[in-house]
């Protein structure tokens, strides 16, 4: 509950340091004390400190694994503050209203990751939506930002509809919008309402995700979006809609005798297929991570294919390793004055911190063994093989994840390989070591991964 | 004659209880077909080329429509809409007044404070201001 009230306080407050800071470094400040503070006071409450005592009604529960993902999500929104906080406040003259929308998706991302009741689910998903198509569109005077903004509140929309047309659903068969009445014996007879509804909850949730086949608005959207909101959506904010994902597969579909992983191994292996595949032909590097982030996205479906321990520590460290690196990445691409490959020829020679800490940034990517991303992809397989069932699944995986091996690999084959000028932006001191420390979180975590997934149990 | 009386119906899931609903939809549409139908005949018809031009309110229309509009108005009408929307929740609490006592009253007031945050918002960021 912390997080939620805090989050919402904070965008209300850099709303109004809008109208009173006029200072865009005073309000980088304001928003980076903001989420540390947020960080602090989810951590507290993972320590069982409660600064606000609300009766939920039963309409969200607060779980340590619900509790430790807000602490990851809050954590990499920090980094991310830390890392680009200069170029959020450069995409447009309203500065202090893109931080608080940033600080309302957080809210929305803590509701979702406790919700208990299919309204809260309907409402976290609003809040982290609506605040993005506007991120999305905050480029004015650029068509293609325009563009993808109206893209992604068209779909996004009908997608949302469609949701509440699942809730309604779910809703005729159970009489409640509880998560915890979905295994009850109510209305037996309308079970086919009860799987339609959920299906259609399940199909809005993988739009959001990005999954295929509900993946065709990405490519587009994150391309189209100013690179600074586009790191954003597509590290933190799918995170958020995975964890909304998990837990109501966990208390839906789990046990309900419903052949759901099928349904499940086949989007996983379309997502993983479609994403690797076309992330081959990209020219640009932001268009490759776009599409390289509907691959990832298809890693972090087995944590919702496998329900079990394994999933579980598993969508922690994904979120946490993906996040990483690719906030990292995002950074070092902001600062690139050409997208393509190409921009990226010798970098290793003109920017060498940052071609090291984005070489190891895109190993972590790959699942190359020693960074966070390998272990991350190891316990989505592990889970899956614990699983039992679908094992034609996980060997599909390792080949997409080889393929995954050559786009990422072109990226450094540039940097490193291939002779040229790369031209960045004028880079700070402080901005490379923010760079290499976050390089060396993705080893140590790689080398410890224990270091966060003890908080799950204690 | 217990069809017609709402009052009388037995069991809410009858078909035949929905008859009288068709029979008022049925005489409103043939009340508007109807009148529609006959005027044109019943009055005198002089159409004359000031009568037959387009215009609101009175006003005589100026130029072309496809031109562009000052963003204010959107502004505007999207913050009605808004505002609207507020009004609109008063009513179940005006309804429920009684029971929800102090409680509902201080969540009340927090909703209006919330409004109200936003509303000094928009008045300082010159959301109303006309003139540029």
């Amino acid at each position: 509950m912390n997080a939620i009230i805090l989050s919402a306080i904070l965008g209300v407050i850099l709303m109004f340091s809008g109208i009173f800071v006029t200072s865009k470094t005073a309000i980088r400040n304001i928003a980076t004390a903001g989420m540390a503070l947020l960080l602090l006071v989810n951590i507290a409450e993972q320590g069982g400190f409660h600064l606000f005592n609300v009766n939920t009604h039963n309409m969200l529960v607060f779980s340590k694994f619900g509790l430790l993902f807000n602490s990851i999500a809050f954590s990499a929104t920090l980094l991310f503050f830390l890392v680009s906080a200069k170029d959020i406040t450069n995409v447009g003259i309203n500065a202090a209203e893109y931080f608080a929308l940033i600080f309302f998706i957080s809210c929305g991302i803590a509701i979702v990751s406790s919700f208990n009741s299919l309204l809260l689910l309907f409402l976290g998903i609003e809040i982290i939506s609506i605040p993005l198509y506007i991120l999305t569109g905050s480029d004015k005077r650029n068509l293609k930002s325009n563009e993808a903004s109206l893209k992604y509140f068209l779909m996004g929309s009908f997608s949302t509809g469609i949701m509440l047309l699942g809730i309604a659903l779910v809703y005729g068969a159970k009489a409640s919008f509880s998560m915890e009445q979905m295994h009850s014996s109510i209305n037996a007879g309308r079970n086919a309402w009860f799987y339609a509804g959920l299906l259609l909850v399940l199909i809005s949730m993988l739009f959001k995700v990005s999954a295929a086949p509900f993946h065709f608005w990405t490519p587009d959207v994150y391309d189209g979006a100013p690179t600074v909101f586009t790191s954003f959506m597509a590290t933190i904010v799918k995170a958020g809609v995975f964890i909304a994902l998990v837990r109501l597969f966990d208390m839906s579909f789990v046990g309900s005798g419903y052949d759901w992983q099928l349904i499940i191994a086949i989007v996983t292996a379309a997502t993983l297929f479609i994403g690797n595949i076309t992330a081959i032909f990209q020219q640009s590097v932001k268009r490759m991570l776009a599409y390289s982030s509907i691959a990832q996205a298809g890693f972090m479906l087995f944590g919702v294919f496998s329900q079990n321990d394994f999933s579980r520590e598993g969508i922690i460290l994904y979120t946490l390793g993906y996040s990483l690196a690719t906030i990292g990445i995002f950074a070092v691409l902001i600062k690139m004055k050409d997208y393509t490959f190409e921009g990226f020829n010798g970098l290793a020679r003109t920017e060498p911190v940052l071609a090291a800490t984005t070489t190891i940034f895109l190993l972590s990517l790959a699942g190359i063994p020693l960074t966070i991303g390998f272990f991350a992809k190891y316990f989505m397989l592990a889970s899956a093989v614990k699983s039992g069932s679908h094992l034609w699944l996980v060997i599909f995986a390792i080949l997409c994840a080889a393929i995954s091996v050559y786009y990422y690999f072109r990226v450094i084959q540039s940097m490193y390989f291939k002779t040229g000028l790369a031209e960045t932006e004028p880079v700070t001191p402080v901005f490379r070591w923010l760079l290499a420390g976050m390089a060396a979180a993705v080893i140590i975590l790689g080398i410890f991964p224990n270091l966060v997934l003890q908080y799950l149990y204690f | 004659m217990n069809l017609f009386f709402l009052q009388n119906a037995v069991s809410a899931s009858s078909a035949v209880n929905y008859l009288p609903i068709a029979l008022q939809v049925l005489c409103a549409a043939g009340f508007v077909a109807l009148t529609l139908g006959i005027s044109p005949f019943l009055g005198p018809n002089r159409k004359t080329a000031e009568k037959l031009e387009t215009y609101e309110s009175g006003i005589h229309s100026v130029g072309n429509a496809r031109q562009p509009v000052a963003i204010k108005y959107f502004l505007v009408a999207i913050l009605f809409v808004l505002f609207d929307v507020e009004v609109i929740f008063f009513y179940p609490y005006a309804v429920n007044f009684r029971e929800l006592g102090w409680n509902g009253f201080l969540a009340v007031l927090m909703f209006v404070g919330f409004f109200v945050c936003g509303f000094y918002y928009i008045i300082k960021k010159g959301a109303l201001q006309w003139e540029d």
